[in-house]
């Protein structure tokens, strides 16, 4: 069928966006009575049943006009409605959704006719049925992400074709420009053609340029859009939960309020649908099992309607789907009892503790039988949590109060996950950071940054956080580029505090998603995830929690860094021909905490170097013998010293010297006019190589 | 009986003829033996191109902190974010230069070494190609098999599935299987 012919098209469309409202706004009506729901409801009833005969489905029109009917005398009270409209309303909402999920099968096949229509039985629970659909279209936009890439990819002749137009442009230039110069004769037609010629160039170079350069552009941002389109709200999963608490309260006869948080994180729908459809049977089983009949939690002392919170947030690379009740909490008796009936305890050992008694019905070791999931329950819950956590990689764990509650929570690891970040850059490397967890961006003059590095702390609103520069964490162990110097600090919240990190600059904010780095690439756990930038090279996204771990690693002592670190650094190695600049450096360095070595040659400096584990060289450069340029330049050429970092530290100030420090190997190039103890400090607290 | 009829013939030369291009030209016969030469870290060895996979220049390697010396980072192929590891770390004699090219190795998960210079591309016959472990002073063992007999000197040839082996145990991944070597 030609789409074009096809009257349902659109209808299909509006007619799923509909039910979804509807089937929302039923379970928002069973929690908060009142008109202006009930109006909501009445308005989506009415714009389906508009649209429904506009298409000739009477089915669906007639229901919507039933459902209409039970709303009206509804629109101005306070009062909840009777138990058995509500009952009315949910049949009329499955049954509409079967019609409308009837049609969105080929259109050859006739609609079936709603299962038992009548009697919406209590505790059946629709499944998710767009479950295999998200598949697809995961499978769709990982083979359009593909193609996107491809074609990027295929943009690189054409960017190199902007830079020979470039060239061209100017070679022509330059023959003009010659034959203007030059003392032959006739060149007058020669120049002005070579002069056309660039013009011409210029032009169409221009015009390949902008053409190239939107090309690009409207590419990056088909890129981003799909990659969005990957990943799926979390909110989409919590209508069905919802309703399933609803109808097994309803089964069980108790009052149960359903909260959802976290509606807005969104997520690959590979993952949501598995757990979407285990936690089902979690939020099913916390209300048949959990939540206790009103006369029994009046007698406890608790609100007559229980609640049972959904929560999902993310946390770093990983998110955390927890359901929390307020129910009566396992009985952990009866799990005692049956455990060790099965043997699974020792009948005459000492009584387990809640911990165990959980981590048996986490194994599956108690949960399969019938008479503890009668008793406590749980059992398949508990089964599907299981399998799920297995599937995805993570892990569940349970806590249980007897009398207060219980909560389940999985955590799995994220492959894809949408966000926002700052980007910021620190020491020439660029990282993000995701917004989220940012909660100010503070600009530093050089005083205030350098106070705060040699310190540790940042004032922040009238508080003290703790302080560490980018450069410090992104550097671990490496070389260090000579950096330019910390201009901004970012404020970052954790579950340990909040604390704060020096960059460079920041750079603006980006959409990216973000996923997992590599395997064989094992990286500190500063950095959470690896997201693709336009260009497609990898651009790192830091993981707060981890900074944070780091931040306050480093800042167990308090002030004064190096003395206070964790690891202790290896002694230093500082080599010149000066006596007053060895002692100097050497009484600045002890006095930081360091051990020194000296060596007054290059020579003398080399067989120390081999004689001994140092953790940085510091070096002058004019000195008797070889210079301190060779002397780098030979640890750097011996495999076992390679990876000391060295730093020279002279008189001389010129480009060139620092250029040649550079490409000895030298990690940073101190200027003794400009000798500032702090930043020298600075750098080698950044570089030296820790036990 | 099979006939093969006119336009069956026709079918099969143009298939024929169709693969030629699908297919990588890469070995005409089996008496030789196609590598790329390259150095790594200022010396010179060869790498079977057909354990590699793709061979790139200049590409941006974004670096990691870490604590495994010879990874450089991550570099994106193809939207795949791929580990980049010097491959003249990994022989055991690093230099500070940075390497230009990377090299894309066969087998999973994806890992890419860097190496300072491209020579040339190579066929050579098998012959020349003597099998056996060498063990080049400082080089890890291992890390080697054989070498390529050539006019300018040998070259040894860098054993890429050893290498991976290397790797997957630096990054503290489990072992390889047979299925990459």
């Amino acid at each position: 069928m030609a789409e074009g012919k096809d009257p349902l098209r659109y209808f299909r469309i509006e007619a799923r966006e509909l039910i979804d409202q509807i089937s929302a706004g039923v379970l928002d009506l069973d929690q908060r009575a009142g008109p202006e729901p009930v109006a909501r409801l009445l308005r989506a009833a009415h714009t389906l049943k508009g649209a429904a005969r506009v298409v000739k489905q009477k089915e669906i029109a007639d229901r919507a006009h039933s459902f209409e009917d039970v709303l009206v005398p509804h629109r101005t009270g306070e009062t909840p409605l009777p138990a058995e409209e509500m009952r009315e309303l949910l049949r009329l909402n499955d049954e509409i959704a079967a019609y409308v999920a009837a049609l969105e099968r080929p259109p050859e096949a006739p609609p079936p006719v709603p299962a038992s229509p009548g009697s919406a039985s209590p505790g059946s629970v629709p499944e998710p049925v767009d479950t295999p659909t998200h598949r697809a279209a995961t499978q769709d936009l990982d083979d359009l992400l593909d193609a996107i890439g491809e074609t990027n990819a295929r943009m690189a002749p054409l960017r190199a074709g902007c830079a020979t137009f470039d060239r061209l442009q100017r070679s022509a230039e330059q023959v003009a420009e010659q034959l203007r110069l030059g003392r032959g004769t006739a060149t007058g037609p020669a120049r002005a053609a070579a002069e056309r010629l660039a013009g011409q160039l210029g032009s169409a170079g221009r015009r390949f340029t902008d053409a190239v350069d939107q090309i690009e552009r409207e590419l990056d941002d088909v890129r981003a859009k799909a990659e969005g389109l990957r990943l799926v709200p979390v909110g989409s999963m919590f209508t069905a939960m919802r309703r399933a608490v609803r109808d097994a309260a309803d089964g069980e006869g108790r009052r149960v309020r359903f909260a959802a948080r976290g509606a807005g994180i969104r997520m690959g729908a590979h993952l949501l649908g598995p757990v979407s459809g285990a936690f089902l049977h979690v939020v099913r089983n916390a209300v048949v099992h959990g939540i206790e009949p009103e006369d029994v939690r009046l007698t406890a002392g608790k609100p007559a309607e229980g609640t049972i919170t959904v929560e999902v947030e993310r946390r770093g690379r990983y998110a955390v789907f927890r359901c929390v009740d307020d129910g009566r909490g396992f009985d952990l008796d009866a799990l005692r009892r049956t455990a060790e009936a099965r043997g699974l305890l020792p009948p005459g050992g000492p009584p387990p503790d809640i911990d165990e008694l959980l981590g048996l019905v986490l194994q599956g070791g108690i949960s399969t039988s019938p008479s503890v999931t009668e008793v406590s329950g749980r059992g398949i819950g508990m089964d599907a949590v299981r399998e799920v956590a297995a599937q995805l990689q993570g892990e569940v764990s349970v806590r249980t109060t007897p009398g207060q509650g219980t909560t389940v929570e999985l955590v799995i690891p994220l492959a894809l996950l949408a966000m926002t970040g700052l980007i910021v850059e620190a020491a020439g490397t660029v990282a993000t950071l995701p917004l989220d967890a940012v909660r100010a961006c503070v600009r530093l003059s050089a005083e205030e940054a350098a106070a705060a590095a040699a310190g540790g702390r940042l004032i922040h609103e009238d508080s003290a956080a703790p302080f560490l520069p980018l450069a410090e964490v992104l550097y671990a162990g490496s070389v260090v580029p000579d950096a330019p110097a910390i201009g901004a600090a970012v404020v970052v919240n954790s579950d340990g505090g909040v604390f704060a990190v020096g960059v460079d600059r920041l750079a603006g904010t980006c959409a990216l998603v973000a996923r997992p780095l590599p395997d064989l690439a094992p990286a500190s756990a500063v950095i959470g995830s690896v997201a693709v930038d336009a260009d497609g090279n990898p651009r790192l996204v830091l993981d707060p929690q981890g900074l944070a771990d780091e931040v306050f690693r480093s800042d167990t002592g308090g002030v004064r860094g190096a003395a206070a670190a964790p690891a202790a650094p290896l002694p230093i190695l500082v080599v010149d021909d000066s006596l007053t600049t060895r002692m100097l450096e050497r009484s600045i360095l002890e006095s930081a905490g360091y051990e020194v070595d000296l060596a007054a040659s290059g020579e003398e400096g080399l067989d120390k170097a081999r004689a001994r584990d140092y953790g940085l060289f510091l070096t002058d450069i004019d000195m008797p013998g070889i210079d301190g340029f060779t002397f780098v330049a030979r640890t750097r050429a011996d495999p076992r010293l390679a990876g000391v970092p060295a730093i020279m530290v002279s008189s001389r100030a010129s480009a060139a010297d620092r250029d040649r420090g550079r490409e000895a190997g030298a990690s940073a190039y101190v200027v003794k006019g400009e000798f500032d103890q702090e930043q020298l400090l600075a750098h080698i607290r950044r570089l030296v190589v820790r036990s | 009986m099979i006939r093969v009829s006119v336009a069956e013939r026709v079918a099969q030369l143009r298939d024929d003829f169709d693969r030629s291009f699908a297919e990588p030209a890469r070995v005409f016969d089996s008496d030789s033996v196609e590598l790329l030469a390259i150095r790594a870290g200022e010396r010179p060895y060869a790498v079977r191109l057909a354990q590699s996979s793709g061979v790139h220049p200049d590409r941006p390697v974004t670096a990691l902190p870490t604590t495994v010396g010879a990874l450089l980072g991550v570099a994106g192929f193809a939207g795949t974010v791929v580990p980049v590891y010097d491959l003249a770390a990994l022989l055991g004699h690093p230099i500070p230069q940075r390497p230009r090219w990377l090299l894309l190795t066969t087998g999973a998960p994806p890992l890419a070494l860097a190496f300072h210079e491209l020579d040339r591309h190579l066929r050579v016959p098998v012959a020349d190609v003597l099998d056996g472990v060498t063990d080049d002073d400082g080089v890890r063992r291992g890390s080697l098999r054989g070498v390529v007999r050539l006019p300018d000197g040998n070259r040894p040839i860098v054993d890429v599935p050893a290498i991976r082996v290397l790797v997957h145990q630096l990054a503290g991944h489990r072992p390889v299987t047979e299925e990459n070597r």
